[in-house]
């Protein structure tokens, strides 16, 4: 039986007046993709934002594995255990890939004084991990972020969120703007990092590419969670867009 | 991706093209005036180039980090005239009265990446503000009046920092020795070192790297702190080396050091800069100064060839950006 890795209870959360999260609870297990759907004002990103560190909560608890953790920033996030690949901002174009995938946690060799990064080593892990997230084709470690295709940056930082073992990795729209073949890449490369023990949360617009990869789909809707136990298999993809868009509900009330 | 030739990969580099343009205009200088690479003008051409070099290596860093610092004239100005100052009203020998300069462009520095990171004010606004401010307590503390510097003759301090010596008839100058260990050092760090990555993070992305754990704003003060004491020991050897500390000198240093810094092939907007180029930026600019003058062209036409040559690099620069962003 998979365990609770993460357990948010009651989250509240205001922009001054606006009540963008209300009463939000949400359980993440190990080992697990979960849909995030909603509409657009649904309160997807502010929920992520809460637990990616990078908006403060207003109220409410935040466990990880049952203890109580304070996210404070992302970095704080990131030492939890909780990486979020937002699209196209978590890379420095201008850097390598392996330098990006240490970024913050470079390797020093020699003296500390001399703060010298352990190049031949970031280089060499950047291979392996590249291999292992289905990166087939010759890319060396030393190219930059900025010459590689939408899909391969997805890729990287993947790559990274697995490298470091983050618990949970958050994806915010990862298949935006990528051709079919790139999507299917990065549905991959999500299935890859729930086989080796990573749970994510799969944020995307488009339902198909939700459906094609996740266990579980939980829909937001007000600033509330609707419902978080759908099962794709079990499910039709014009009944979560029901769920969505609230006509289910509605027809629930009126029935 | 193809296995690229050596040449090729060479001709891609952003230093590059500042290497070219440097052998040409060697080359046409001394075509022209065969004296142009005589001993006793490089050694003078040396003297005077290091000086704004200094200034620009730490120029680079910064502006890797996507900062730039105007107030760097400003302090080469003020520095020289508070360490005379101090020395001459017999306050403290001269060593102190360097230490306490240097301490001094510190602060201003520090007041410069406080600005810019905590109030997140763009530094083009923040240096601007402290560029009036240094050059005005430089005019006002001493009526606009330069200082006397002439009883530094003999000083050990002196001698070290800025003194010169005979190495067959060449004049070789500390300040050239200075300025090679600097740029070695600048080199390093930039390319070599978690600190050089970090940097380049902070002008590349500086939401990423802040999520990594980067601390972007200790990274930018750190080079604001920088850049104002280079600017600093830059002053002061200069006012060494001609014997005079006027609260005006250094006016307009800073865009000419910027220009060192992009015609280089650093990047304005961050995220990647080259020591090397920046090197090789130098050398273009002071050895144009001096050349155009010993050819006979009036002095008074340099800024057009100066601002001729960067239009030309930011075109060729901007062309291998793209080159570069394609993955060529």
């Amino acid at each position: 039986m998979a365990e609770d890795l993460i357990r948010m209870e009651k989250i509240n959360k205001f922009y001054g007046r606006i009540h963008a999260l209300r009463d939000v609870n949400l359980t993440v297990r190990t080992h697990e993709v979960v849909g995030l759907l909603g509409d657009n004002g649904a309160g997807k990103s502010t929920l992520i934002k809460v637990l990616s560190g990078a908006v403060p909560l207003t109220s409410g608890n935040i466990l990880i594995k049952g203890r109580k953790v304070e996210l404070k920033s992302t970095a704080d996030a990131i030492a939890n255990g909780i990486e979020t690949i937002f699209q196209d901002s978590a890379l420095v174009p201008q850097l390598s890939i392996a330098r990006n995938l240490f970024l913050g946690r470079e390797p020093i060799k020699g003296g500390s004084f001399l703060n010298r990064l352990d190049q031949d080593a970031m280089n060499a892990s950047a291979r392996e991990l590249l291999k292992r997230v289905g990166i087939t084709k010759d890319i060396p470690p030393e190219t930059p972020i900025a010459a590689l295709s939408g899909g391969e940056r997805q890729a990287v930082a993947i790559a990274r969120a697995m490298q470091f073992d983050s618990e949970l990795i958050i994806l915010d729209e990862p298949t935006n703007n990528l051709g079919v073949a790139e999507t299917q890449g990065v549905l991959r490369f999500v299935r890859e990092a729930r086989d080796t023990g990573h749970s994510c949360i799969f944020i995307a617009h488009n339902i198909h590419h939700v459906f094609q990869v996740v266990d579980r789909i939980i829909v937001m809707r007000g600033g509330r969670v609707v419902a978080d136990d759908i099962d794709p298999k079990h499910t039709t993809i014009e009944q979560v867009e029901r769920i969505i868009t609230g006509e289910e509900l509605l027809h629930a009330i009126t029935a | 991706m193809q296995q690229r030739t050596f040449l090729q990969s060479f001709v891609s580099k952003p230093e590059f093209g500042p290497l070219v343009l440097l052998v040409l205009e060697l080359m046409v200088f001394w075509s022209f005036n065969s004296d142009f690479l005589s001993l006793p003008n490089i050694s003078n051409t040396l003297s005077f180039t290091v000086e704004l070099g200094l200034i620009a290596l730490a120029m680079t860093l910064l502006m890797t980090a996507g900062e730039f610092d105007l107030s760097v004239g400003s302090v080469f100005g003020f520095s020289a005239v508070l360490m005379w100052t101090l020395f001459n009203s017999e306050m403290m020998p001269l060593g102190v009265a360097f230490l306490v300069a240097i301490a001094a462009s510190l602060l201003i520095g520090f007041v410069n990446g406080w600005f810019v990171t905590k109030l997140n004010i763009p530094s083009f606004l923040v240096t601007l503000g402290m560029l009036l401010v240094v050059r005005g307590t430089a005019l006002y503390v001493t009526d606009g009046f330069p200082q006397r510097t002439w009883n530094a003759q003999g000083n050990l301090f002196a001698n070290v920092l800025a003194g010169s010596y005979f190495i067959g008839s060449f004049r070789m100058y500390m300040s050239v020795i200075w300025f090679a260990l600097a740029a070695v050092a600048a080199h390093y760090v930039l390319t070599k070192t978690k600190a050089g990555n970090w940097i380049q993070a902070s002008g590349g992305n500086p939401n990423a790297a802040r999520a990594r754990g980067v601390n972007v704003s200790r990274t930018k003060i750190c080079l604001f702190m920088a850049s104002s004491a280079m600017a600093s020991l830059a002053g002061i050897i200069s006012s060494i080396r001609t014997s005079a500390a006027n609260p005006n000198s250094g006016t307009g240093y800073e865009l000419e050091v910027i220009a060192m810094v992009v015609i280089g092939g650093t990047v304005l907007t961050g995220g990647r800069g080259t020591i090397i180029g920046t090197v090789l930026g130098i050398f273009i600019l002071r050895v144009m100064r001096n050349g155009i003058v010993m050819i006979g062209v009036p002095g008074l036409a340099y800024n057009i060839f100066i601002g001729a040559i960067i239009l030309g690099m930011m075109a060729l620069h901007s062309w291998l950006e793209r080159r570069h962003n394609s993955g060529v």
